[in-house]
């Protein structure tokens, strides 16, 4: 069986002279007399390789120069253009309506690539390797369809093969892409991050409940695609070389991030007024909270209450949440922004410094026989025991997640056997520890849900519902208004736009736990960072004290002041 | 791209963003690796991949150390990975890591068989280079624990004969290790053929083939590892076993003087053990052995052997030599480690008795006992020891108080505990309870 290798190799052995040659293990020649074993190795059939696909050689280089595979030509914004449709189409899956993917989407794709004079446009921006050629395609309105690159290509062709190995790629402008040119003007690039802005703008465009943080978590389990999309473009586009800068990544990129890069693109775009977002679309504050207190297992008696913060906020108005260049130009962060509001919320009811809404646990106890009254105290318990669990959960799933493909693509050829050798390596040595520990690596997507605590009884549950506790405990009546028993609120004397320049860990010492603790909830029901989450509490607050009158900042950590009447 | 490096708003992209910044040969720069090692350091570069696989490392330690082995191979499963790193390729570390740990899950999980240790050497081997005869010696140090000689000596050849470009110098000290446990393994075989002779196919014992053969073969990289500097116990134990097998006399004693005299070699109490042993067993002389024996005293004061040398310079009946051996049992039981050996004591007392025979006996045992008055008693005559010790020692040690710490009060006789230890004053109680013992 080995003869077929060493057929060709008649050298005398070195110790006892013999020509007998065999493979080893390991893929070495070695001597059967006497097991001398040498350096020559058995050559390795690369299997994907195919040398009779070449279509045109130059008389550079000669054998050197890997020859383009048979397959068809094709442009990054192609690329996107697939990736982005498996993303929507993973959404639709998901139950967003189809409206989003086929009327919001591709208009705003189409606009987009007119706009960075990627298509659509009959002078292409784009530059080719030959410079001054401009050349012309034709994009059917179908996403669907694959066209093929027709007249351009005489010249991109010998432009493709005659390029040198240090800008190899598979697409015909990933040099081009990245070049220097290119990437003054940012704003017209497309990269994986930047698809996800679209989506989010697309999403937001029509009105769909599924706010930022709800697509990054989606992303994150793995339910849309993102790290690795490049594995389902079709055969016929083969990814190479220079393809990987842009089409391979490694993380998945945070909530502001692609904040950022959505209102950077609403910007680019010049996209005129959205759908105005009013109180009974699901984006609102007033219906968005709903779910947020539902998932923090809040009573839901503190809806009304946040709903009226809301309103002393100004943030009930419909123009406030629906982007317009002129009016009102940035876009808002649906979720930050609600859970902002049911912060402070908590805060104003439950005075949350460390004291008053541990009293206020005692009275709701001491009043309460039936056990019908909301109590901070068994709210904290009950949900810091699931946090906690859930916590760690999310650890374990972190540490578990593959991030590997199953086509690595790698920036240079060069390094492409050295690859394939240590992926078959590692692959076999996890096969190894899959059997050894009889848990597969590959973990089953479980059905998604809005929801990351489920409250209720039943064995699957986080802990027992309190959503339909009564307020009362933490209530008193004045003038015949409802009020709560808390009458004074704190504030950090930090303005929303100092906490960008501070270190949250110093400004996290200096609060009171229990806030701490309840934006860590809140940062772990949304994915956000502390910091994140503390700069909207601080923005939302200055909103809600607005017009409280004049209090000079007293230097000192917390401003104190006095409840007025909520009527 | 050095000039698109300054603008700040391109620090933000790489958050999820490829990382553009691999792409320098455009400009025919050459790659080289940052010289920050991005993989360890928590900066804003740290993408979600590297996060994983630290969050995976950290709970597989997690469950290594409190021994939950299950789950630490369910962690390394997740963590192999990272041998895929498609930046820069799986650095030295992690392949070690995965090694090292991997072979430590191996050994403890309740279902590891033979194969997969095999498998996961022979993986981590073809995995890279600069651990590869480090791999390979763990590997056939494995299969010899579990008694497969053949393949531990095959994985031996196998790695001998391995070659990566240059030797380094490590290289080159790990080939010298793998040479030389080749033979011992060779020696092991021949062991196993020793013991498996039939006398009657080979009426001469020295004329076996195979047995030729394997100590030819030991011999070769026994004796070039002995030429070095080193500590090489197991070895040189082997081959003089092997040696004497074959009536080898004079290399035997060359091989064992080297060792245990060649100022090169690091000093080795355990090499003048050997030659010890060995002109014991070949009948030599006093005088020889005397000699070796004195520069193990000056190695090793409290070694065992210290006894038989006390015991043969108290044959050889020369005064200077009777001191000497004084001097010597004085010295051992200086360590507490003889405290309660009867030999040394009676030996004590033997040559107490003989140095009694001189006139001036009292004057070279103050002499000798001189540093050590104020410790002594402390050390070994103590109202704890007098419990602790057994009868017989106690009547030996009893009878020696008087001789080695003369003019003391000690507490310490033979057949009952007595009060604390005084100081000279002499009460009625002591006088009568002394009186007692010496019935």
């Amino acid at each position: 069986m080995d003869e077929e290798h060493t057929a060709g190799y008649k050298e005398r052995c070195a110790v006892c002279s013999e020509v007998d040659w065999g493979i080893s293990d390991e893929g070495r020649f070695y001597c059967r007399s006497c097991h001398n074993v040498i350096e020559r190795t058995k050559e390795v059939v690369e299997p994907t390789f195919n040398p009779s696909s070449s279509r045109i050689t130059t008389l550079s280089r000669g054998a050197r120069t890997k020859t383009p595979e048979r397959g068809q030509q094709w442009v990054i914004c192609e690329g996107f253009q697939f990736i982005l449709r498996n993303q929507a189409d993973a959404l639709i899956r998901l139950g967003v309506s189809p409206r989003f993917k086929d009327e919001v989407l591709c208009e705003l794709w189409r606009s987009f690539l007119q706009k960075s004079g990627q298509a659509y446009a009959s002078s292409l921006g784009r530059p080719s390797r030959t410079a001054g050629v401009t050349t012309v395609l034709h994009r059917g309105g179908d996403t669907e369809s694959s066209t093929n690159a027709s007249e351009t290509d005489g010249d991109s062709c010998n432009a493709g093969s005659a390029r040198d190995w240090s800008t190899f790629s598979g697409s015909l402008d990933a040099v081009s892409y990245l070049s220097g040119h290119m990437r003054r003007t940012r704003h017209s690039l497309l990269s994986m991050k930047r698809t996800l802005a679209l989506i989010h703008v697309a999403l937001v465009w029509s009105r769909e409940p599924l706010t930022l943080s709800d697509l990054l978590r989606l992303v994150n389990e793995g339910h849309v695609p993102y790290v690795n999309a490049y594995q389902e473009l079709p055969d016929e586009m083969k990814l190479q070389g220079k393809d990987a800068l842009l089409f391979r990544v490694q993380s998945v990129p945070s909530h502001q991030v692609v904040h950022s890069d959505a209102q950077a693109l609403i910007g680019f775009l010049k996209l005129p007024a959205f759908p105005p977002i009013s109180r009974q679309s699901l984006l609102h504050p007033s219906l968005l909270s709903l779910r947020y207190l539902m998932d923090a297992n809040l009573p839901d008696e503190l809806h009304p209450w946040v709903c009226r913060l809301m309103e002393r906020a100004g943030m009930a108005d419909q123009t406030l949440h629906t982007i317009h260049l002129k009016d009102c130009p940035s876009l808002p962060r649906y979720d930050v922004q609600t859970a902002s509001l049911i912060i402070v919320t908590v805060k104003l009811l439950f005075g949350l410094d460390d004291r008053t809404e541990w009293e206020l646990s005692h009275e709701a106890c001491d009043q309460d026989e039936s056990g019908a009254m909301f109590n901070p105290r068994r709210w904290f318990r009950v949900v810091q025991a699931a946090l906690s669990r859930a916590q760690h959960r999310r650890t374990q799933e972190v540490a578990r997640k593959q991030w590997v493909p199953q086509k690595p693509l790698l920036l240079s050829s060069q390094k492409k056997s050295v690859a394939l050798k240590t992926k078959r390596v590692a692959e076999q040595v996890q096969l190894c520890f899959e059997k050894l520990s009889g848990r597969p690596v590959s973990v089953q997507r479980g059905d998604p849900s809005s929801f990351r605590f489920l409250w209720g009884v039943g064995d699957s549950a986080d802990g027992p519902s309190l959503h339909q506790k009564k307020l009362d405990g933490i209530l008193t009546l004045k003038n015949g208004v409802p009020t709560p028993s808390n009458s004074t609120y704190w504030r950090p004397a930090l303005s929303a736009s100092q906490m960008c320049s501070r270190l949250y860990s110093d400004v996290e010492a200096t609060l009171p736990r229990s806030f701490v603790w309840l934006l860590q909830l809140f940062c772990f029901l949304l994915d956000v960072k502390p910091a994140y989450l503390l700069q909207e509490v601080l923005r939302v607050e200055a909103l809600v004290v607005k017009g409280n009158g004049k209090r000079g900042r007293k230097p000192g950590s917390m401003l104190r002041t006095k409840i007025q009447t909520w009527a | 791209m050095d000039d698109d490096k300054g603008e700040p708003g391109l620090l933000e992209d790489s958050d999820g963003e490829a990382d553009l910044s691999d792409d320098k040969s455009s400009k025919g720069e050459n790659y080289n690796l940052s010289a920050i090692n991005p993989q360890y350091k928590e900066t804003w570069r740290t993408s979600s991949f590297q996060h994983s696989t630290k969050t995976c490392l950290a709970l597989m330690r997690e469950a290594l150390l409190h021994h939950r082995w299950q789950e630490a191979a369910e962690y390394m499963a997740c963590y192999t990975q990272r041998l895929e790193e498609p930046k820069h390729g799986p650095v030295v570390q992690d392949k070690e890591l995965i090694w090292r740990i991997g072979t430590e899950i191996l050994h403890h999980h309740p279902n590891s068989k033979m194969e997969d240790y095999n498998n996961i050497y022979e993986r981590m081997k073809d995995s890279g280079f600069t651990n590869y005869l480090m791999i390979s010696l763990e590997h056939s140090f494995h299969l010899l624990q579990n008694g497969h000689i053949k393949d531990a000596k095959h994985q031996l050849s196998v790695a001998e004969s391995w070659r990566h470009g240059k030797k380094s110098a490590a290289q080159y000290k790990m080939t010298e290790l793998i040479l030389v446990y080749k033979g011992l393994l060779d020696y092991v075989m021949w062991c196993d053929k020793k013991s498996t002779l039939n006398r009657a196919e080979y009426p001469d014992r020295l004329d076996n083939q195979d047995m030729n053969n394997l100590f030819r073969a030991a011999s070769v990289h026994l004796k070039e590892i002995l030429k070095k500097p080193g500590v090489w116990d197991p070895f040189i134990l082997s081959y003089v076993e092997m040696l004497e097998y074959y009536d080898d006399h004079e290399e035997v004693i060359r091989v064992l003087k080297d060792y245990a005299y060649d100022n090169k070699f690091p000093p080795n109490p355990n090499a003048h053990v050997y030659l010890y042993r060995y002109l014991e067993r070949r009948n030599a002389s006093q005088e020889k052995l005397m000699k070796v024996l004195k520069v193990l005293c000056a190695l090793v004061p409290s070694h065992e052997l210290m006894l038989e040398y006390s015991r043969l310079l108290l044959k050889s009946d020369q005064i200077t030599n009777i001191h000497k051996a004084l001097g010597i049992v004085l010295e051992m039981l200086d360590f507490a480690s003889w405290r309660s050996s009867l030999d040394a004591w009676n030996l004590l007392k033997a040559i107490i008795k003989k140095l009694k025979s001189q006139s001036n006996w009292k004057d070279s045992v103050a002499e000798k006992m001189a540093a050590r008055k104020d410790w002594w008693p402390a050390l070994h005559f103590t109202r704890f020891h007098a419990s602790k010790d057994s009868e017989e020692l106690k009547e030996v040690k009893a009878s020696l108080t008087k001789v080695l710490c003369p003019g003391l009060m000690l507490q310490y006789t033979a057949g009952q505990t007595t009060t604390e230890e005084g100081t000279g004053k002499k009460t009625s109680k002591r006088k009568r309870m002394s009186s007692i013992s010496q019935l």
